[in-house]
């Protein structure tokens, strides 16, 4: 079985030339790592590509993987330059899908609740879709990688403080932009 | 606490790390400004909503892609490493050369080559332990996948690791004994046929005879156990012809494998 060890000492083999662990690593992250391209570019295949992207990047610069640095930080540092890179080389970001929202199971029985729940879902994401992607990556970290504002200031190399009134930038304009769409929905 | 400070706080506000006195002048400023207290819970709401966002999933095709891809950049390392080139200590065409001069060469060159040839061994050795580490952890982690397609997948990997890994084969006897699938109970008895030297399979499959639940899987077994010639499997054999509950066609073929082990 593979060992429960804290994801820096497995980079730090992985540096040292035990390759396999990286598929620990890989089995520990993959996931999340997906559903950050994929909030960031809308595009599963392109999203896919650039998991790959970050594990072979992972490896081929292991040297650069410095003792005690957190794991979790220098493989969004790795993501977000495999992400520039990427887009760059698809000439500019991939617009978010629009299709339908898949909702969560509900226990509500109002169907009207259910729908309008439903729309305004569809008008989240296309409110996301919208928001630049500084401010679309900064929603992404903190609100579903559940990165804490400490972290997320060691992947950006910028201070705590400049974080968190960056997220609150975020947040602002991304309400802005569903008001917006909700009110041409409703008029 | 001024209106500006109260953006300064948000982050923290929406995240639940704010701290208590910053939470409690948060609320006294809440009390007493009507567009901060909207503004933030405009804000909250919008926030609460991203959660409900549905988190989407990989592709099926997204490990092996992985998989594939580590075992050639580790391919790659290996054929770039170093391989200790034989040299050409004497040219034929250069006899005039005083034989002192060709015996330090054959000294250097041997010397190199012997040296050379010791790191490679060792590089090698290096290189074959991570791929069996490598080769191991994909069928691990295949086997443990909850779609049995990966997990015929797994078994079939397994062919690729060392007939000495105690991990694999446990984990192939895992297999045979409690996967809920008959296809990939049925592949492991083939795959443990590699491994069909360890003590550690014939006492394991002797036992498994009297668990299996579908016939097709005592067959494989039985076919497994007289194949190998493991005679302790005589008394598991004899059980399973006299049991009332057996399948007829296991029964004659217990039959059988008893004919051929005693």
């Amino acid at each position: 079985m593979p060992e429960t060890r804290a994801d820096n000492v497995l980079m730090q083999k992985v540096r040292d030339g035990d390759l396999a662990k990286m598929a620990v690593l890989f089995e520990r992250h993959h996931r999340a790592l997906f559903r950050y391209f994929q909030r960031l570019t809308g595009n599963r295949e392109f999203s896919e590509d650039l998991v790959q992207d970050v594990y072979f990047r992972m490896l081929k610069y292991r040297h650069t993987y410095r003792d005690g640095n957190p794991f979790t930080s220098w493989m969004y540092q790795v993501a977000r330059n495999a992400h520039l890179d990427g887009a760059q080389k698809r000439k500019g970001e991939a617009p978010l899908s629009e299709e339908p929202m898949r909702e969560p199971a509900s226990a509500e029985p109002d169907p009207s609740e259910i729908l309008r729940r439903r729309q305004d879902l569809g008008l989240l994401r296309r409110a996301l879709a919208a928001l630049p992607v500084e401010k679309r990556e900064l929603l992404v970290l903190s609100r579903f990688q559940n990165l804490k504002y400490e972290q997320i200031a060691d992947i950006l190399a910028c201070d705590v403080g400049t974080v968190k009134v960056r997220v609150y930038r975020a947040i602002k304009a991304l309400s802005q932009i569903f008001f917006e769409l909700a009110g041409e929905k409703a008029s | 606490m001024t209106c500006d400070q109260v953006k300064e706080h948000i982050a923290d506000y929406l995240a639940g790390t704010l701290g208590r006195p910053e939470a409690e002048e948060l609320d006294e400023h809440f009390a007493r400004c009507a567009a901060c207290k909207q503004e933030t819970a405009a804000l909250s709401e919008t926030w609460e909503m991203l959660g409900v966002l549905e988190q989407e999933q990989p592709s099926a095709q997204l490990r092996p892609r992985f998989y594939q891809s580590l075992e050639a950049y580790r391919q790659g390392l290996e054929s770039a490493a170093p391989t200790p080139a034989r040299r050409r200590l004497f040219d034929w065409g250069w006899r005039g050369l005083a034989w002192s001069a060709a015996l330090l060469i054959v000294g250097i060159g041997v010397g190199q080559w012997l040296g050379v040839r010791e790191r490679g061994r060792a590089d090698l050795a290096s290189l074959q332990d991570e791929v069996h580490h490598m080769r191991q952890l994909v069928t691990l982690s295949l086997l443990e996948q909850q779609s049995a397609s990966e997990r015929l997948r797994g078994v079939d990997y397994s062919g690729r690791v060392d007939q000495s890994d105690t991990q694999v084969l446990a984990a192939l006897l895992y297999a045979v004994n409690h996967d809920p699938s008959v296809n990939v109970r049925l592949a492991a008895v083939d795959a443990l046929r590699r491994f069909a030297a360890s003590p550690s399979v014939k006492g394991s499959l002797d036992q498994s005879l009297a668990k299996q639940d579908s016939p097709l899987v005592q067959l494989a077994l039985i076919d497994f156990l007289v194949d190998t010639r493991d005679k302790s499997a005589v008394r598991s054999l004899a059980a399973l012809e006299r049991s009332p509950t057996a399948d007829k066609n296991v029964k004659e073929k217990a039959l059988w494998g008893l004919s051929q082990l005693q």
